[in-house]
């Protein structure tokens, strides 16, 4: 029996505030894990034992998954200690697998389905490796493929020109003989090994073979990708709306409640919002196209749109995240018009009265102080107050 | 303590009764032993661990049935000889027993042709039956005919050559049956098995079960019964590690998650109500003088913490005893007296017999555990689950924080009923406990810094822990975490007492972990803090205010009311598991300690 391993020790600094205290697959969309969809589409093609190569913020997900009985799966962690690329990661792999064995290797973070897992675990047997690839509209991106046939000639990682749409789509069937092959390939200048140079060069020398996938796969990169991805699965999925609803709240469709969340009286929860575990969404608030994560509370008359809630936040009563788009900034690039209320770290307190703009991200355990008008980034741990 | 583990069936019997006791390893053992069953009676025991005893046995094996234990000792030294099963004098008959035979002395003197090999009490039994069986009895008459000779709480399982039956009986020791496709099962608990199956039932005192591959026979008073199944919600991936080093880390990382499900569907925050499904009605909780919790260990540290709350929210005296402490005298009024027993495995032996004697004096009695089906649920007149998931180290984590939770809900609930607090006050605890899962999260996401600081101090010579008011349980439970997982020296005072004694031992190499929380009067304990830095201790303290000047450590404790202290004790807990993970301790198996301690 084939194992899977899924690639899920990176950080996602792209995505802070969100994954100051959780690694990027596990960002719920749908009031679940990223990492949990990809776990149940390798569980759905049969395969049962599954290692999880974690590191960043390990705790998060080994709490969650513990041993995967509950996807009835076997669940094995691999750690690794630092993020040195995902050939990096790959290669702590060796231990754990047999000497002749192949294995299926996924990222932790990118949105599948089984078929994709099935047609790579199935494809002819031949090949020194096997990559699925799939077409989306902005290659550039990802790592584009260019084939010759059924065989892959080269990936190239974001290129700036490209003429192709296929690129990788980040599962593989590998043989013990890449652990060489990472060994071999040139590290990147941050001496980071990325495993697409490996699968490059050993295609250069043997038969790699490619299989082609075009149903679902989405990516999350940016932290408005995490909001459409979640309004995607409540769209395609069944999402159970369990949790308290007051006699008077009115819960829209395509709306996901978890179990212990609560809906108080005249409140309004509109299309594209999970609500976590734990919480509470005030009298008279209105909450549209947001994921608010566990522990988080929204007070009588909050106002939230297109917006992302971190852990444990509180938003104090009438403050007003408008949504809308918005120019945002992350990491010194400018992205336009882009559907982003607000992205609050957690733990973060917002007090009553504020009014927070489009494109607002707030660090986690920061205060903002009560009549507060807020906009751009603010750090984590940082008081603002109304000046 | 000990653990009990059979099977009957077509699956791999070897295999599954290894696999039980490895999965009862987290009750505490010192030694372990297995009888398998193919026509004839094979048995293997040896002192020490599960591996080592599976390194014993044959790898694969014919048995149709076998029967497993993990002896903790009471009677005799852990040794091959005492360990369980034991045999007949001929080795037809095989035994596992949990529990104490208490006129084993009296009944060898009767078997004078026998010969007995160990000091256990449990040895009577397999040749009390022998001598039974070979009077022409059957062996389900040999068996009830034995039990009915023995005096004492005791759950045994036999085995006999020549048939593949098992027989079980119980009395004031729990037994769990379980049931599946491929055979039966029985265990001293449900994660003996639960890998296997959910479909459980429990054996009730008096009861004798006989177990075939596909069906279980229950007797009860000579008349066979139809027995009752339930479902057990227990992932069986609650019972491993997940990746963890130990069940302790991995159970201190689940109190979020066991937090909100204790509190679950439980409160009311628009109305500030409670429901606990209790029949405790308002007339009834009006009419009552005082209430008495009993309870051991780290649940007696959760009474006390809901004592405070009893008292402040609800108005009413309330007592806490430690359970093996617990008589009943003159001095209380025991019809108008609630008592609460505060038990995690709900079979605690000293806090039953508590309860026993606080019913036969005329109270009410309600029990407050982890564990549906537990003996304790059967005791008490009413039940309420703290719904924290298994608990396998043996050092209490999350049961303690789901206890102090469910006692704190049970306070609103009582306080409401007794019209001692406002709607609105009741609200603000509720939201206040509502905040504490997130509170905790941030605790455990500050792990990094807490094993620094633990990992700075772990060579002081030893650690005194002080707070008041509801700092003062925490502290003691903040003590017994680290005291049992590190074997350091560590004590929990009040912090005004420091003063009045426990100051002579600090010195510079002491240091002092004081709770400075809202709901801990952190005021007056500064003053405690500065009596011990003229000694030169360096203080670590758990402080909801922002910058503590005064301390040589600081974490930070998030605005929670009157959870804050709860709160403050995760970083205890993570305090003392990084202290005992540096010096290498056996964290979920501390030496001498049993989990679920089942013997007075």
């Amino acid at each position: 029996m084939m194992k899977a391993a899924i690639l899920a020790a990176g950080e996602g600094r792209r995505l802070w505030p969100l994954t100051q205290h959780r690694p990027k697959p596990m960002l719920p969309v749908g009031n679940r894990p990223l990492l949990e969809y990809v776990i149940e589409a390798v569980a759905a093609a049969g395969i049962e034992e599954i290692i999880l190569v974690v590191g960043y913020q390990r705790s998060r997900i080994q709490t969650h998954f513990g041993d995967g009985d509950q996807w009835d799966v076997d669940i094995e962690y691999v750690v690794q200690e630092r993020q040195l690329g995902t050939g990096h990661a790959v290669a702590q792999l060796q231990p754990h697998v047999d000497d002749h064995e192949e294995f299926i290797v996924l990222n932790g973070d990118r949105l599948i389905e089984q078929t994709l897992v099935e047609a790579v675990r199935d494809a002819p047997t031949d090949a020194a490796a096997t990559v699925g690839v799939t077409r989306v509209e902005d290659p550039q991106r990802y790592g584009v493929v260019t084939t010759d046939g059924d065989r892959l000639l080269n990936i190239e990682e974001k290129p700036t020109q490209t003429s192709s749409q296929i690129i990788n789509a980040g599962v593989y069937r590998l043989s013990p003989t890449i652990f060489e092959q990472i060994e071999q390939a040139n590290r990147t200048a941050d001496g980071e090994s990325a495993l697409t140079t490996a699968i490059s060069d050993l295609a250069a020398d043997q038969p790699v073979g490619v299989v082609r996938y075009s149903d679902t796969w989405t990516d999350v990169t940016q932290l408005w990708d995490v909001l459409s991805v979640n309004d995607d699965v409540l769209a395609r999925r069944e999402c159970p709306t369990t949790g308290v609803q007051h006699d008077t709240a009115v819960v829209t469709d395509r709306v996901c409640c978890a179990a212990d969340s609560t809906v108080g009286p005249n409140a309004t929860v509109n299309r594209g919002t999970a609500l976590g575990t734990n919480v509470s969404v005030g009298a008279g608030a209105v909450v549209s196209n947001s994921i608010v994560f566990p522990d988080a509370t929204i007070e009588p008359g909050a106002v939230v749109a297109d917006s992302i809630v971190g852990q444990n936040v509180t938003i104090g009563p009438n403050t007003t995240v408008t949504g809308g788009t918005a120019t945002v900034t992350i990491e010194g690039t400018q992205y336009e018009d882009i559907t982003l209320g607000a992205a609050i770290g957690d733990n973060t307190r917002i007090g009553g009265g504020v009014v927070i703009e489009p494109g607002t991200i707030i660090g986690d355990s920061s205060t903002v102080g009560d009549g507060a008008v807020i906009q751009g980034q603010i750090d984590s741990e940082t008081t603002v107050v109304r000046g | 303590m000990c653990g009990i583990i059979g099977y009957i069936g077509t699956g791999d019997v070897l295999g599954i009764v290894q696999q039980g006791l490895q999965n009862l390893e987290y009750r505490g053992y010192d030694s372990a032993g297995i009888a398998l069953n193919n026509g004839s009676l094979s048995v293997y025991k040896r002192e020490g661990d599960v591996e080592t005893l599976r390194s014993a046995c044959p790898t694969d094996s014919t048995a149709t049935s076998a029967i497993g234990h993990t002896r903790w000792s009471t009677h005799g030294p852990p040794t091959d000889v005492n360990a369980h099963p034991h045999t007949s004098c001929d080795g037809d008959v095989a035994v596992v027993h949990n529990g104490i035979i208490e006129n084993y002395e009296t009944l060898q003197a009767e078997l004078s042709t026998h010969t007995f090999r160990s000091d256990t009490d449990t040895e009577v039994i397999p040749h009390l039956i022998e001598a039974r069986l070979a009077a022409g009895e059957s062996p389900l008459q040999a068996i009830e005919s034995t039990t009915e000779q023995l005096a004492g709480s005791f759950a045994f399982v036999v085995t006999i050559a020549g048939d593949e039956r098992l027989f079980a009986v119980r009395k004031d020791s729990p037994l769990v049956v379980g049931h599946s496709e491929d055979g039966q099962y029985l265990g001293s608990d449900v994660p003996a098995f639960v890998e296997h199956t959910k479909t459980v039932s429990y054996l009730e005192d008096g009861d004798i079960a006989v177990l075939s591959p596909n069906k279980v026979e229950v007797y009860r008073n000579g008349r066979l019964i139809d027995l009752e199944r339930t479902t057990v919600d227990w992932e069986a991936s609650a019972a491993e590690k997940g990746g963890y080093e130990h069940y302790m880390r991995k159970e201190i990382h689940e109190q979020p998650t066991a937090l909100r499900q204790t509190i679950s569907g439980r409160i009311d925050t628009e109305a500030g109500s409670v429901d606990l499904e209790l029949d405790l009605d308002a007339s009834y909780l009006q009419s009552l003088e005082a209430i008495q919790i009993v309870a051991c260990g780290t649940s007696y540290y959760a009474g006390e913490y809901a004592a405070r709350l009893l008292e402040s929210l609800a108005e009413i005296q309330t007592t806490v005893t430690v359970a093996s402490e617990y008589t009943t005298t003159g001095s209380q009024d025991t019809w108008n007296t609630l008592t609460i027993a505060v038990t995690q495995s709900g079979e605690t032996a000293d806090t039953l017999s508590a309860l026993r004697t606080a019913a036969s004096a005329g109270g009410k009695t309600l029990a407050v555990t982890n564990t549906l089906g537990s003996t304790v649920t059967r005791v008490a007149d009413e039940s309420c689950f703290i719904r924290a998931g298994p608990e396998i180290g043996v050092a209490a984590t999350k049961t303690f924080v789901s206890q102090v939770a469910t006692l704190a809900l049970l306070s609103v609930y009582i306080a409401r009923q007794r019209e001692t607090l406002t709607p609105g006050k009741a609200t603000s605890h509720l939201e206040a406990l509502r905040s504490v899962p997130g509170a905790i999260q941030q605790v455990l996401d500050a792990e990094a810094r807490i094993t620094a600081v633990a990992e700075e101090y772990a060579e002081s010579d030893a650690f005194f822990f002080i707070g008041r008011h509801l700092g003062y349980p925490v502290s003691l439970e903040g003590a017994l975490k680290l005291k049992e997982i590190s074997y350091d020296h560590a004590e929990g005072f009040p912090a005004g007492e420091l003063k009045h004694g426990p100051l002579a031992l600090v010195t510079e190499n002491t240091p002092v972990l004081a709770v400075l929380t809202d709901g801990a009067q952190p005021e007056k304990t500064h003053n405690n803090i500065k009596e011990v830095q003229a000694r030169g201790a360096p203080v670590i303290g758990c402080s909801s205010l922002n910058d503590d000047r005064l301390l040589d450590e600081q974490f930070a404790v998030p605005d929670v009311g009157l959870f804050e202290p709860l709160v403050a004790n995760v970083y205890w807990q993570l305090f003392a598991y990084h202290v005992a993970a540096s010096k290498g301790r056996p964290i979920d198996k501390p030496r001498n300690l049993a989990k679920s301690v089942t013997v007075e």
